[in-house]
């Protein structure tokens, strides 16, 4: 890597390589039963250097001929594309508790031993198909940058996820579960799970209208994709934001505060600098309904005169491999702020009306707008403050503008969903729902 | 190249094993507004080694070729873990072997045309669009995938196959006071750089359009009887039917796997649905998969009976049908799974007049913009609509989000059309993507959609 470096200084004004390892442990079972296990070892390295202001572009998994990298640098650098920034000189990261040892020597054994315990468990409670996911995951990354910054970084990942899917309709209730290292599937997730999925057994007919709906963790990326994209400083650059005048004004319901808090090590995956190596640190997007911030990259920090949040990664919507992409500014640790209502206590206020426990489409729809139209599925019915069956062939849609407006009320437990994001369940008043 | 392959493939000690070297070089070029965000050429490779033993199949994935000997212990450790927590052995369906390379033909090969012309022609597209008033911003990205694969197998195998796909693809973006409005662009294929050129009034005629949808009104939420454009009628049979037919989704789904069997009539008489990947210049053409079968042909409903699934050679063994050459892995970082090929409705007999005036009144709904599917249940966007009235199309309509259930819909498909357009850019995300992902057919009448609105 040193060596990279030193060959693009001689040619570029400034240069930067990231490196990446990588390993992955999958073990899944279906309709409860072992299916897979697949192992990855991967590693790979990515070069960005910057002359006369232009940005050239390069990456390899092995890096055996490291001239051919910097030419494959070179020649994107006569593209043209825009680079007015620098590279940051970064020390002094706060030690982060990241990485745990063990799970280096832990074995296929305890994972698949682990899956089908829940597996047992969640079958001998219900009638529903069972499929169950382990998976571990150790990353090691360093960047070197040619204004001295030399940082690594090393994370474990443990994390199951697992649903009951109804018999035939091939959906069902889905639940998460990240840790540092290996530990059980929490009991009380599984039970969880048993519950929901046998409150709501029975197919109920509706009638749409607007109706107060629950987003729950596998619903809330509808929610979480139009918050990033509106408080993204690239949308604002791009003047797509609908909230770009907005900051010290009110956007969503007093009782919201979103915050993006890379430093939290109680959860997996915290981190101390982002994928350009500048140090990261909590930024609050949201507070009591009234938006403080945009988050920001190098790239976009510069072409708006301000300071780079942190948050400049190498992902995309769907994530994606580091090593191949421009970083860009993304939210990587979304962190929604807990209420103090129970599940039950939600039920309550809620009376009547959508748990949308999983959405399908979250992806389509005029997602810059904060536009949304997702089917929900499954969809839990909720009346006189109970969960009475599950509705089929029924849509959601709105505008997180008019919807984050309306919130009843949020409850008490945050949970892990994709993308690194953490929210809790929140019920949310008058949102539109159509129904056959 | 096979040298080495078979060096690793002889250290595995396993019933069955196969390997698969991939290169993959991309050349990227996008736009984000008038700004060029990224440009180069780069490449990468990898490795893909699947073992079978005492029953127990698994695979390993590695990059680095230092790790062969760790990958080769792991996957087959990993093998027998299976075999002794599994009560049925894994089996493989029977193939013969094939030792062949095969290099497509394109009309124009990419790697010949420069990178300073690709630029300038994409920034020529960009241009256009951004030469409209009310256009805020564009994102137009192009990309060129070149996988260059080396498939080796312990039963005598060795393929070596390209796989070279074309991909402009983006989203135009215009706004008026408050409002925003989006709209996809796709252009490409699977078979060289002409599928990328003379796009100049395409993308004209997409700005205008999403600039028209600023004055559409947002469609009222309900149920509506509607006519599915090929693009729309395409994302269904993908989403909502082609996902059940592969045979790896509802395998371990055992009410699924009964209403999805063969033989069970789950469609109208006019419904015929294939995969045929065999179909040369489309996007989901290719040869072989990549357990190295040569992928055929597949009807999978027939007068609106089943009559086939997707298969790999695990689950053809399992189901006790034939094997379809459908197990294709998204590149070297991954084990292959089933995905679909090319899937369509085959045409019908109906002019797109005929279909307007049996619709009467409704919606005419237009190209897809992503799908999902979970269960029976599926959701898919579309980009934009027309109310119908008295069979006439009408005025424009914006925010459509169709929803609805696999087996009500199916029976639900009243007229087929006999026009056929099949997708010039794919991107199915099942667990991993599949950029050569291929879905099309006529236009089609479906009664009784959910259609969410906002």
């Amino acid at each position: 890597m040193e060596k990279l470096l030193e060959m693009a200084k001689k040619v570029c004004d400034k240069s930067e390589v990231y490196s990446v390892e990588y390993t992955n442990n999958h073990v899944s079972f279906e309709n409860a039963k072992l299916q897979n296990i697949d192992n990855k070892f991967q590693s790979g390295l990515s070069l960005r250097i910057i002359k006369d202001g232009k940005l050239g572009f390069a990456y390899t998994r092995n890096l055996i001929n490291r001239e051919e990298l910097v030419q494959n640098a070179l020649e994107s650098l006569k593209g043209g594309v825009e680079a007015e920034y620098d590279f940051p000189l970064t020390n002094d990261l706060p030690k982060l508790n990241t990485y745990d040892s063990s799970m280096e020597k832990l074995s296929g054994r305890d994972m698949v031993n682990e899956c089908a315990r829940v597996c047992d468990h969640l079958k001998s409670n219900t009638d529903g198909e069972i499929e169950m996911n382990s998976l571990a995951v150790t990353d090691k990354l360093r960047i070197i940058n040619t204004e001295g910054t030399d940082i690594t970084g090393q994370s474990t990942t443990y994390a199951m996820f697992g649903a009951i899917t109804y018999p035939g309709v091939g959906t069902g209730i889905l639940r998460f579960f990240q840790d540092k290292k290996f530990d059980k599937f929490p009991d009380d997730t599984a039970n969880d799970m048993i519950q929901l999925y046998q409150a709501s057994s029975k197919v109920v007919e509706i009638k749409g209208g607007k109706m107060k709906v629950m987003f729950m963790p596998n619903s809330w990326i509808t929610l979480t994709w139009r918050i990033s994209s509106g408080t993204s400083s690239k949308s604002v650059y791009e003047k797509i934001s609908p909230v770009a005048d907005k900051v010290g004004k009110k956007i969503f319901d007093e009782k919201l505060t979103i915050c993006d808090d890379p430093l939290d090590d109680k959860f997996p995956g915290a981190r101390a600098f982002d994928d350009e190596g500048v140090k990261c640190r909590p930024l609050t997007l949201v507070e009591n309904g009234v938006l403080k911030s945009f988050y920001y990259d190098l790239d976009y920090a510069k072409k708006m005169k301000a300071k780079s949040t942190g948050h400049g990664y190498r992902t995309s919507m769907w994530g994606g491999d580091s090593i191949t992409m421009k970083p860009i500014p993304a939210l990587s640790h979304l962190r929604v702020k807990t209420g103090n209502k129970s599940f039950s206590d939600l039920l309550k206020s809620m009376d009547k009306g959508i748990i949308i426990e999983g959405a399908l489409g979250p992806h389509s729809g005029n997602i810059p707008n904060g536009d949304y139209s997702v089917g929900i599925s499954p969809g839990l019915y909720v009346e006189n403050g109970e969960i009475v069956g599950r509705v089929k062939d029924v849509m959601a849609a709105g505008n997180i503008y008019e919807t984050l407006k309306n919130v009843v009320d949020i409850g008490d437990t945050l949970y892990p969903t994709w993308f690194g994001a953490w929210v809790p369940a929140i019920v949310f008043d008058n949102v539109s729902v159509a129904a056959k | 190249m096979f040298q080495k392959l078979r060096e690793i493939l002889s250290k595995i000690d396993a019933d069955y094993a196969d390997v698969r070297y991939e290169i993959k070089k991309e050349s990227v070029i996008s736009f984000s507004g008038k700004e060029l965000t990224q440009i180069g050429s780069n490449s990468t490779d990898g490795y893909v080694i699947r073992a079978l033993k005492d029953g127990g199949l698994a695979s390993v994935v590695f990059t680095k070729q230092s790790d062969a000997e760790k990958a080769v212990r792991s996957v087959v450790e990993n093998a027998q873990l299976i075999s002794k927590n599994i009560d049925k052995p894994v089996k493989l369906a029977q193939v013969e072997k094939a030792k062949d390379t095969f290099i497509p033909t394109l009309k124009e090969d990419p790697r010949k045309v420069s990178m300073e012309e690709k630029l300038e022609l994409i920034r020529k597209y960009n241009d256009i669009v951004l030469g409209f008033d009310k256009i805020a911003t564009t994102a137009i990205g192009y990309e060129e995938v070149m996988r260059e694969k080396y498939f080796l197998s312990s039963e005598g195998s060795e393929i070596r196959e390209d796989l070279i796909t074309t991909r402009l693809r983006g989203e135009l973006i215009s706004t008026e006071g408050n409002l925003r409005q989006n709209i996809r662009v796709a252009a490409g294929g699977s078979n060289g750089f002409s599928t990328i050129r003379d796009q100049e009034s395409y993308f004209e005629k997409r700005a205008k359009t999403v600039i028209d949808l600023l004055k559409a009104k947002p469609v009222k939420g309900g149920t509506y009887n509607c006519i599915l454009n090929p693009s729309m009628a395409g994302v269904f049979t993908h989403e909502a039917f082609g996902h059940f037919s592969e045979a790896d989704l509802i395998e371990n789904l055992p009410a699924m796997r009964e209403k999805m069997k063969i033989g069970n009539k789950l469609g109208n008489d006019i419904l015929n649905i294939a995969d045929n990947a065999t179909l040369p210049d489309q996007l989901g053409f290719y040869k072989y998969d990549d357990e190295g079968i040569k992928v055929r042909h597949t009807q999978l409903m027939k007068n609106g009976v089943l009559t086939g699934h997707l298969h790999s050679r695990r689950t053809a063994a399992e189901f006790g049908e034939p094997i379809s050459g459908h197990t294709v892995a998204e590149d070297y970082r991954y084990a292959p799974i089933i995905r679909m090929g090319t899937i369509f409705i085959e045409r019908g007999k109906h002019t797109f007049d005929d279909l307007v005036k049996m619709l009467g009144d409704g919606l005419y709904v237009l190209d897809a913009k992503g799908g999902e599917t979970s269960g029976e249940n599926f959701s898919f966007g579309a980009q934009y609509a027309y109310h119908v009235k008295n069979g006439k199309v009408g005025e424009m309509v914006r925010d459509i989000n169709v929803s609805g259930n696999l087996y009500q819909t199916l029976k639900n498909i009243n007229a087929i059309g006999n026009d056929f357009t099949l997708s010039k850019v794919g991107g199915c995300g099942k667990w991993q993507a599949n950029i050569r992902s291929c879905y099309g057919g006529p236009h089609i009448l479906v009664n009784n959609l959910v259609i969410g609105g906002v």
